[in-house]
């Protein structure tokens, strides 16, 4: 009980951590980004909006510090992120829903997808101690986790879709395509995406790869791996349910973090294929001076992190008896 | 962007840094050792040239680069010859030329991040750990909060109202937020420091809280600070990159990022300038796999269990002397013959069990003694054949026969089907010794079907009989093992021994994790097992007055050697060897008279330098000039095997009387 006290009291520190850096960051900054955007909105939003805009970016000289925090904690608790500049007149909100679902899919399959090969490979190449996989692939990824991985993007663009022409250039789907449900644009979309999910699961395998070998190296050395070559179990046995169950129960907490990322986390590929997800959004608001949609998107990226570490601890509990009986 | 902690997220063990009694010492020696460790692992030394490489082009531009980077004009977009290697920009300007003047930007900023992360690092991690309590609650939670605040977008929502931002608040941003991963490693490794001796001393002595701090707690957490400033480091080279290249830096610095984006802008790879587009991420790439085999390398060697080491057997020397005649004995069940098992270590191998022969006979319980690190865990695995990580030995020598066929040649696949049916093993520690993550019921059920056809009914039947036998109500059979008391745990790892009923099992201090009440009745139980059902145990302990009672003979190690075997109630009657007596006066007699607990002075040889002569000559009573030159050889002594000089020439009576009042204390 203790235990998920202690964690409801983690999210609700980091919630509110992440609240409290939207408000304060635009007061921090000097410069006067916020009030030349402010000027672009005035004779668009009716003077309602326009209030809450000046609360949360610190504009309005009239009211307290305090209490202008309070109005902009019970808007959001509210639910109310503003009115995006570049969508105009569309709400922020119904922006975001628009284009997560490209990114839920493109960079949630993809974690995941990184997650189980490398963990795969990690667990066989830590079984394999010293062997062909354990000697050639952890060093090649020590190396290429140090990628800068929009770069990675531009090289496979400039391969596969200017030399080889193998794959469109970017995008989400052919312009001239019309979005539904149908094969052709589940065709087209699927086309699209591959690219960009290469570069992905290219960079983000390695780091799941090393810390699984690892893992396995430092579980195979238990007393139990032991006692089970002792039991005379099958080396296959021996490597999943004993080894393999128990190294990675470190990894899920990382795991479920990188799915916490994936909103946030590959921006600068999408931004570099041009896909219409939240990270391209992200960047668009940005250079849009658009601060209430980028904030908007920072704290949704932001909780998507928290859920999905949320979703750890009870896969944690699921997997492992003594955090079960601990919370 | 994945957090940087995903990559390199392998724990340092704790029990790695300063190991062994002289902490004081082991501190002193942790920089030449790491230095030594660094310069043998070769992904530290191409990670070390690399950064060396960007470093001297971060110092040196002006002399190394052909033209000045942004001055110079040449034609357009040209392609590599030998006056421009990389060719020229959409600018005009030389590619390599501004690749060289962009080092410096990119080492700085790795090097001032790194610092300014570790730093903080260093000083949230130890202060939480350190200090304890509530500080300890908060700090750990800021440290928490910060791991999971999406750095990389918050990085650009304060890039968004700082635009242009200078290289200053650059790093004072990606430093005050890539501080955590480090704090939360450096935080659990001083919680296992704070209970070390070296440091309870400094407590003891009234050393100020600050004083601990930097000059104990610090310099034994070397490798993991280092480690920290590497990780950070390539953290910072990524994300500045990343930033410069969305156009979030300065446009004007002259950076690699920069380039990138000035090169994404142009088009460069379309329009077929293609190194003005690939050699900036080159260069990213390389500065930060400098780091991160850097890294790497240090995660090795502060964690030795992910080296691995080879047993060179060349090297491997051990005793000459051809085994004593086996008995022979028509219910012999167990033999080992000239076995010798070693240890590759960094100083060469190192022989753990050195010629060593017994026989073990149906339903005998062979009791083998000694202290620790004298080699009988390794023993009793290498018979088993259960060595492998992290007691990475190897037989080097020598046969076990089991039942007739010598074990040391099974192949893994027909050892498989002897293993548990035949024999079993019971560990030390049932915690440890047990899966966590199944229950007592599912590691049965492993074992009986891995040998039977049983179905699923009569293992449960079996596995309640099993229990029922070390006396544990069935109904623990589906708990999980943290849920069972020490006592239980240990009993239901016998238990699993029990399955099949094996000829032999082996058993490696099974209760020195218990209490003496709870070792005794242990003790009685696993004696009673072993009378009604039959098979043999070799029980290894380092409490010789355990199996007084219940071993029928005494093997007594000493150095990886054997140095006394006979029966024990004649090695308790007339123990022998000098260090067979010195164990017996180590520990109390519950009926004799009240007497001085003598004990032996000093600790077992390093068995990396064993001294030359008799190993036990330097804390032996009865040390003479032969000891310490000639190693003695083993002799048959009245139907006992002891290996010391004083029974070159038959028993010696001087030492025997002393003996004889020794053991009547026991007694």
């Amino acid at each position: 009980m203790r235990f998920v006290l202690r964690r409801l009291g983690f999210f609700v520190v980091t919630l509110w951590a992440a609240v409290t850096l939207n408000f304060l960051i635009p007061r921090l900054m000097p410069g006067n980004a916020a009030i030349a955007m402010m000027s672009r909105y005035k004779g668009h939003v009716n003077p309602q909006s326009l209030h809450a805009l000046e609360i949360a970016f610190g504009v309005n000289q009239h009211q307290s510090l305090l209490s202008a925090y309070f109005t902009y904690l019970g808007n959001i608790a509210r639910g109310h992120f503003g009115i995006s500049l570049t969508f105009f007149p569309d709400t922020v909100a119904h922006q975001v829903l628009q284009a997560l679902p490209w990114t839920l899919c493109l960079v949630g399959i993809t974690t995941v997808l990184a997650f189980l090969l490398g963990t795969l490979i990690g667990l066989i190449s830590g079984w394999r101690r010293g062997g062909m996989l354990d000697g050639a692939l952890p060093p090649l990824f020590v190396i290429t986790s140090a990628f800068p991985y929009f770069w990675l993007a531009l090289l496979a663009i400039w391969l596969f879709a200017i030399k080889l022409g193998w794959f469109p250039e970017s995008g989400g789907y052919e312009v001239t395509s019309t979005i539904g449900w149908n094969w052709t644009f589940a065709n087209d979309v699927v086309v699209h995406s591959i690219l960009p999910a290469l570069t992905i699961l290219v960079t983000a395998i390695g780091g799941w790869i090393l810390t699984m070998r690892n893992n396995m190296i430092t579980v195979l050395a238990e007393d139990y791996v032991r006692m089970a070559r002792a039991k005379g179990l099958k080396p296959w046995r021996i490597m999943w349910t004993y080894a393999g169950r128990n190294a990675i129960l470190p990894n899920l907490v990382g795991f479920a973090m990188s799915l916490g990322f994936v909103v946030g986390g590959a921006i600068l590929v999408e931004f570099v294929f041009n896909y219409p997800g939240v990270g391209w959004m992200f960047l668009q608001s940005v250079e849009n001076q658009d601060y209430a949609l980028m904030q908007a998107l920072f704290l949704m990226i932001t909780v998507t992190v928290l859920l999905a570490i949320l979703a750890a601890d009870v896969a944690t509990a699921l997997l492992d008896p003594r955090t079960r009986d601990r919370a | 962007m994945t957090l940087p902690s995903v990559a390199d997220s392998a724990p340092a063990s704790p029990q790695t840094v300063g190991s062994g009694p002289a902490d004081e010492a082991t501190r002193r020696r942790v920089g030449a050792d790491l230095w030594r460790a660094v310069s043998r692992n070769r992904k530290a030394v191409v990670g070390a040239l690399l950064l060396l490489f960007f470093i001297v082009l971060a110092v040196f531009p002006g002399q190394i680069a052909p033209y000045s980077g942004t001055a110079e004009i040449f034609p357009r977009g040209l392609g590599p010859s030998s006056a421009h290697w990389f060719g020229t920009t959409a600018y005009g300007q030389d590619v390599l030329s501004q690749l060289i003047w962009s080092t410096r930007e990119s080492v700085i900023i790795a090097f001032a991040v790194g610092g300014l992360a570790t730093a903080i690092a260093v000083l949230v991690g130890v202060s939480a750990g350190y200090l304890g309590g509530t500080s300890d609650g908060i700090l750990s939670l800021i440290t928490d909060v910060v791991l999971v605040i999406p750095i990389f977008p918050l990085i650009i929502v304060i890039a968004a109202y700082e635009r242009n931002s200078g290289l200053f608040t650059l790093v004072i941003v990606l430093g005050a937020l890539g501080w955590s991963y480090g704090a939360r490693q450096l935080r659990s490794q001083t919680l296992s420091l704070r209970t070390r001796d070296f440091l309870e001393a400094a407590r003891v002595r009234g050393e100020r809280k600050l004083y601990v701090i930097l000059f104990e707690i610090l310099p034994t957490m070397t490798s993991l600070i280092v480690a920290s400033f590497l990780g950070a480091a390539l953290y910072a080279v990524l994300f500045a990159a990343g930033l410069q290249f969305i156009g979030l830096g300065n446009p004007n610095s002259q950076s690699w990022g920069t380039m990138l984006y000035w090169a994404e802008n142009n088009e460069a790879l379309g329009a077929g300038m293609v190194y003005w587009a690939i050699m900036p991420g080159v260069c990213v790439a390389l500065l930060g796999a400098a780091f991160a085999l850097l890294n790497y390398a240090f995660d090795e060697i502060s964690n030795p269990a992910l080296r691995l080491r080879k047993l060179e057997r060349k090297g491997v020397r051990t005793l000459p002397e051809p085994a004593p005649a086996p008995v022979e004995r028509s219910d012999q069940l167990l033999e080992v013959r000239e076995l010798s098992v070693a240890y590759a270590s960094d100083a060469g191998p190192v022989v753990a069990v050195d010629n060593v022969s017994f026989d073990v006979a149906r339903g005998e319980f062979l009791g083998i003694v000694g202290e620790s690190g004298c080699g009988k865990s390794t023993l009793l695995y290498a018979i088993a054949r259960l060595l492998g990580a992290p007691l990475a030995g190897e037989i080097t020598d020598g046969q076990v026969i089991f039942k007739g066929r010598d074990m040391v040649t099974l192949a893994e696949k027909e050892l498989r089907h002897i293993r548990w049916r035949d024999y079993s093993v019971v560990m030390q520690s049932a915690m440890n010794a047990l899966n966590p993550v199944l229950t007592v019921a599912a590691q049965m059920r492993d074992a009986c079907e891995a040998h039977s056809d049983m179905t699923k009914r009569e293992i449960e039947a079996r596995s309640r009989e099993v229990l029922r036998l070390v006396s544990i109500d069935p109904v623990h059979l589906h708990s999980y093992p943290h849920q069972l008391s020490g006592g239980m745990r240990q009993r239901a790892m016998i238990a699993m021994a029990l399955l099949f009923t094996p000829d032999l099992v082996i058993m490696d201090e099974p209760t020195s994790a218990l209490d003496v009440v709870g070792q005794r009745s242990l003790m009685v139980q696993i004696k009673e097992l072993q009378e009604r059902l039959g098979f043999a145990v070799v029980f290894v302990t380092h409490d010789i007055s355990l199996v007084r009672h219940f071993s029928d003979r005494l093997l007594v190690m000493y150095a990886a050697q054997v140095s006394e075997l006979g029966r024990t109630d004649q090695v308790f009657r007339k123990p022998l060897h000098p260090y067979t007596r010195g164990l017996l006066e180590a520990f109390p007699s519950i009926h004799g008279p009240k007497v001085r607990l003598v004990g032996i002075p000093g600790s077992p040889p390093d068995l990396r330098r064993p001294p030359a002569g008799c190993r036990f000559s330097p804390r032996c009573p009865h040390v003479t000039d032969r000891c310490l030159t000639r190693p003695p050889a083993l002799r048959d002594v009245e139907g006992e095997l002891v290996r010391c000089v004083l029974y070159d020439n038959g028993a010696a009576p001087e030492i025997g009387r002393e003996v004889a009042t020794a053991a009547e204390r026991v007694q």
